[in-house]
């Protein structure tokens, strides 16, 4: 690319934010809280396989591999283990398979839009669903945050191990004071001068912001509310009859 | 820190503050969920996001002077969870607890050490939100799984009585409590100090 | 127009010291300001005031007036000077709201509510007269301290304000680094802004400048104009507690240590072997087959890019995964031997400091506690009456000296220091430099990364280049 000239990227992933937001509300209720009962399971198995697809296109493979084979060892169990525990064992595998069945095609929903949303997709769709500033504006600062917490813990991590050994002994107790009260400091530090700068250059100055952040609806949008308002129809249907 | 007189009405250096603090104490909170693998952490959770939660909340509360930011933090943490695959019912439930929470510190006049403790002790409640799916639609989800045979459903149900949920609530209020004045303590001890209190 | 009609401040966390003393100054529109002087002259002060993080971040009493052509600002939020006074800040880091470059550039402009097509116009304007195409649509968590302060550059630049202030905007840059933002700093210039800059590394910009204002606690102490700056000398600067004024690119001051070594017998000499570290299989960060130490020396390592010798210094101490050797006194030391050994001292000395107070933190640094010892250590880097002090309440000087009477204390053979001149005034510079000479006589290694010239002057016995990766594409 040249150094002089800059041209606005259209690279939208595949789901416009607003759609990714629905996307969860509906894993949750369906797959995750089971609402609707053995009428939606043909519905609910769509759903399941779902986010692995939409990984894919995200080319997050790895991910989806693992989850894949997270949920074929819970299936391996419930199918093959299962009918021959018995007692407390059973109980525990009970609750396990409960849990990963119902929790993972969430769970994979979400790494899938945290990976595939930047942070001015955010605010653009929390502007377009007019949310209010006193939401928006913190979660974009969490969203920013994140990573430096991350870099943060990490160099904490290594000046420990610079020092660590004097750390050893009777002085277990301290560590987490010297690992938490450290990160709080740092990130504290970080988060007043991000607010400095971010007021400096107009943050909450004018009612309504702009944004260059272009955000809509494509085919596979449309496709997913067809999708929903299926299971909906279906499910209303169930309910009247 | 803000000499400025500008009213009630959040500004926006309060809701950058809102999320800096949420940032650490998500963080924290997931850290903790990290051990929520081995099923009996899973049920000390939100007694230990009450403990150590308190320490970033009570620096928190310092920068709080203006009605609204413990709620929308609350607020913020359920829709976290929503986002995780928790469910909806950590939302309503986050804006109860957070509003109660807000009200505490609120009596004591956005200031005072004993409203901050106590609002620490009732904030961690927000996490007892995770636990609700669990038992407002057990028998939902046991409906469709007759085939496991009675007995061990009801071994389920034995390990999860609906009591256990205000136990629950009372454990992680009093765990909050302890974490409100550990973060008290190290308030005093550095981040006030530190300068940053 | 600026106008600073006797202006006094004092910060609330110090209460009974002026900050700015009846200080008067007026500034003309399209000038561009040096203002210097040693760590606490009231510098930075004078910035917030005019951008107003005093008081909404920094509250205390202010006296005086300061006017912004003709209107008075005291009273204005931060939020209303956005568009007319600009801010670029010290650290790289923490100055982005966004986690990419493209929307931090567009941030600004998106608060004030500019339309879509005026943004664009104005981004592709910075681009072009920065010349930083090349980091559009970047993450800003891949670029390097420099790059970063480029975009915070262009970030304030695409706001358009007619004043723009930089609050040592060099402190975290290498020489490079230094000399691009004097190329942006002058673009600034040649577009008629106003221009402030606080800074103590006062040579990037010295010859920029139209005038140069010296302060001294809070007291404005000389005011250079514009004829008289080429007649300020060394000896001047060095009598007003100034850095230097020349520019010197630390890569010309390689000193052949090399020979040096080879003369001598082998148990004088560390010899580092194989070191390399790539981020992935293609692109490689450094590559150092082998480097000779003078054990007992103080020797500089410059040249190549600072993620480089940041990562091959954590590599020589093991914070970071690699397969280097260290060979002293005939023992080869791999990695995980080494741990124990050598002690860092980060760039970002913040991470580094874990105690409640000042003396704390030596206490833990010691094999075994020794309150006495730790308290002649400190008295040594000159910290003697803050042994009560908190760590993070300290100014960025004493907490660089902190964190080497920590590596005093630890009595570790190997100290390894990144940077530790970045920020510090000239009294401070030089009391590293003494520490890193006493250090010497006791008979420890010292090795630090350095872009500061003079400090190499002052106590480097070896400079050393570490040469920039080779890419293979």
């Amino acid at each position: 690319m040249s150094e002089d000239t800059w041209t606005p990227r259209r690279n939208k992933s595949l789901l416009d934010p607003r759609t990714k937001l629905l996307l969860i509300f509906v894993e949750a209720v369906l797959v995750l809280a089971t609402t609707g009962g053995d009428r939606l399971f043909a519905f609910r198995v769509v759903f399941a396989i779902l986010p692995f697809l939409l990984l894919l296109t995200a080319k997050r493979y790895m991910t989806c591999i693992v989850g894949l084979l997270v949920l074929g060892s819970i299936y391996f169990l419930e199918y093959t283990l299962f009918p021959y525990a018995n007692g407390a064992l059973a109980s525990i595998l009970l609750i396990i398979i409960m849990i990963i069945n119902r929790f993972l095609p969430a769970y994979l929903t979400g790494v899938y839009v945290v990976g595939t949303t930047t942070v001015s997709e955010f605010k653009a769709a929390m502007d377009k669903l007019h949310m209010p500033d006193a939401l928006t504006i913190p979660m974009c600062v969490m969203f920013r945050l994140f990573p430096t917490i991350r870099e943060e813990n990490a160099s904490i991590r290594a000046a420990m191990k610079i020092r660590g050994i004097r750390f050893g002994g009777g002085k277990a107790g301290k560590m987490l004071e010297y690992r938490v009260v450290p990160m709080i400091t740092c990130t504290a530090k970080i988060g007043e001068e991000l607010s400095a700068s971010a007021l400096t250059r107009g943050l909450g100055k004018q009612k309504k912001r702009t944004n260059i952040c272009h955000i809509g609806f494509g085919w596979a949008d449309w496709a997913f509310f067809l999708l929903v308002a299926a299971t909906v129809i279906y499910w209303i249907l169930g309910v009247l009859a | 820190m803000s000499k400025q007189e500008s009213g009630n009405k959040l500004s926006g250096r309060d809701f950058i503050n809102i999320g800096i603090y949420t940032a650490i104490y998500f963080v924290i909170a997931m850290a903790l969920a990290m051990t929520g693998l081995i099923p009996i952490f899973l049920i000390l959770l939100s007694s230990t996001i009450g403990i150590i939660g308190g320490i970033p909340f009570m620096l928190f509360l310092t920068k709080v002077k203006k009605p609204g930011m413990i709620l929308i933090m609350s607020l913020i943490m359920g829709i976290l969870m929503f986002v995780t695959g928790m469910t909806w019912m950590p939302i309503p439930f986050s804006i109860l607890t957070g509003i109660i929470a807000e009200l505490v510190y609120w009596s004591g006049g956005y200031k005072s050490m004993r409203s901050a403790v106590l609002a620490a002790g009732v904030f961690p409640l927000w996490s007892c939100g995770n636990y609700l799916p669990l038992f407002l639609q057990r028998e939902q989800y046991f409906a469709g799984r007759t085939s496991y045979g009675q007995e061990y459903i009801d071994a389920v149900m034995k390990f999860t009585p609906n009591w256990m949920f205000f136990a629950l609530l009372i454990a992680t209020f009093v765990c909050g409590i302890i974490g409100g004045l550990l973060g008290k303590a190290l308030l005093k001890k550095h981040f006030e100090r530190a300068g940053i209190a | 127009m600026i106008e600073f009609e006797n202006v006094s401040f004092t910060y609330e966390a110090t209460p009974g010291q002026k900050s700015l003393r009846d200080f008067s100054l007026s500034i003309n529109d399209g000038e561009c300001i040096l203002i210097t002087g040693p760590s606490g002259c009231g510098k930075s002060t004078l910035l917030r005031l005019l951008n107003g993080l005093i008081p909404e971040f920094y509250s205390g009493e202010t006296e005086g007036s300061i006017k912004i052509d003709g209107n008075e600002i005291q009273g204005s939020r931060i939020e209303d000077q956005a568009g007319r006074i600009g801010t670029v800040f010290q650290n790289p880091r923490s100055q982005f709201f966004n986690v990419d470059t493209t929307s931090e550039l567009a941030f600004g402009p998106e608060n004030l509510g500019l339309s879509e097509g005026e943004i664009l116009d104005r981004i592709g304007q910075t681009v072009k007269a920065f010349h930083i195409g090349a980091l559009m649509d970047r993450s800003i968590f891949e670029l390097s301290g420099g790059e970063k302060q480029k975009i915070a550059c262009a970030s304030v630049d695409v706001l358009a304000p007619g004043i723009i202030l930089l609050d040592e905007p060099s402190a975290n840059l290498d020489y490079e680094a230094a000399e691009n933002l004097r190329e942006l700093i002058l673009c600034w210039k040649n577009a008629g802004k106003t221009i402030l800059i606080a800074e103590h590394r006062i040579n990037y910009i010295w010859d920029l400048a139209d005038r140069v204002v010296i302060m001294e606690n809070g007291v404005l102490t000389k005011e250079i104009q514009r004829d008289e700056i080429g007649r300020f000398t060394e000896e001047d600067a060095t009598r007003y507690g100034l850095r230097c004024l020349e520019r010197i690119d630390p890569t010309s001051l390689v000193k052949a240590g090399k020979e040096a070594a080879e003369q001598n017998r082998k148990d004088n000499t560390i010899i580092l072997k194989n070191f390399r570290y790539s981020y992935d299989k293609r692109q490689e960060l450094y590559s150092i087959p082998e480097m000779k130490i003078r054990k007992g020396k103080v020797t500089a390592i410059v040249g190549a890019n600072g993620a480089g010798k940041t990562t091959f210094l954590e590599s020589i101490c093991s914070i970071r995964k690699n397969n280097g050797i260290m060979e002293m006194d005939g023992i080869a030391y791999s990695g995980k031997k080494r741990i124990g050994m050598i002690f860092m001292v980060m760039q970002d000395v913040n991470h580094q400091l874990f105690t409640e107070s000042v003396l704390d933190e030596v206490l833990i640094s010691q094999r075994s506690e020794n309150e006495e010892e730790a308290k002649k250590i400190l008295s040594d880097v000159g910290l003697a009456g803050f042994s009560d002090r908190h760590p993070m309440s300290l100014s960025g000087g004493q907490k660089q000296r902190l964190a080497l009477a920590c590596a005093i204390a630890s009595k570790l053979p190997i100290l390894l220091l990144d940077e530790p001149t970045s920020g510090l005034d000239l009294l401070q510079m030089h009391a590293v430099a003494e520490i890193l000479n006493r250090l010497k006589e006791e008979g420890r290694t010292v090795i630090t990364v350095t872009h500061d010239s003079e400090f190499i002057e002052c106590c480097c016995d070896d400079v050393i280049r570490m040469e920039e990766a080779q890419h293979e594409t």
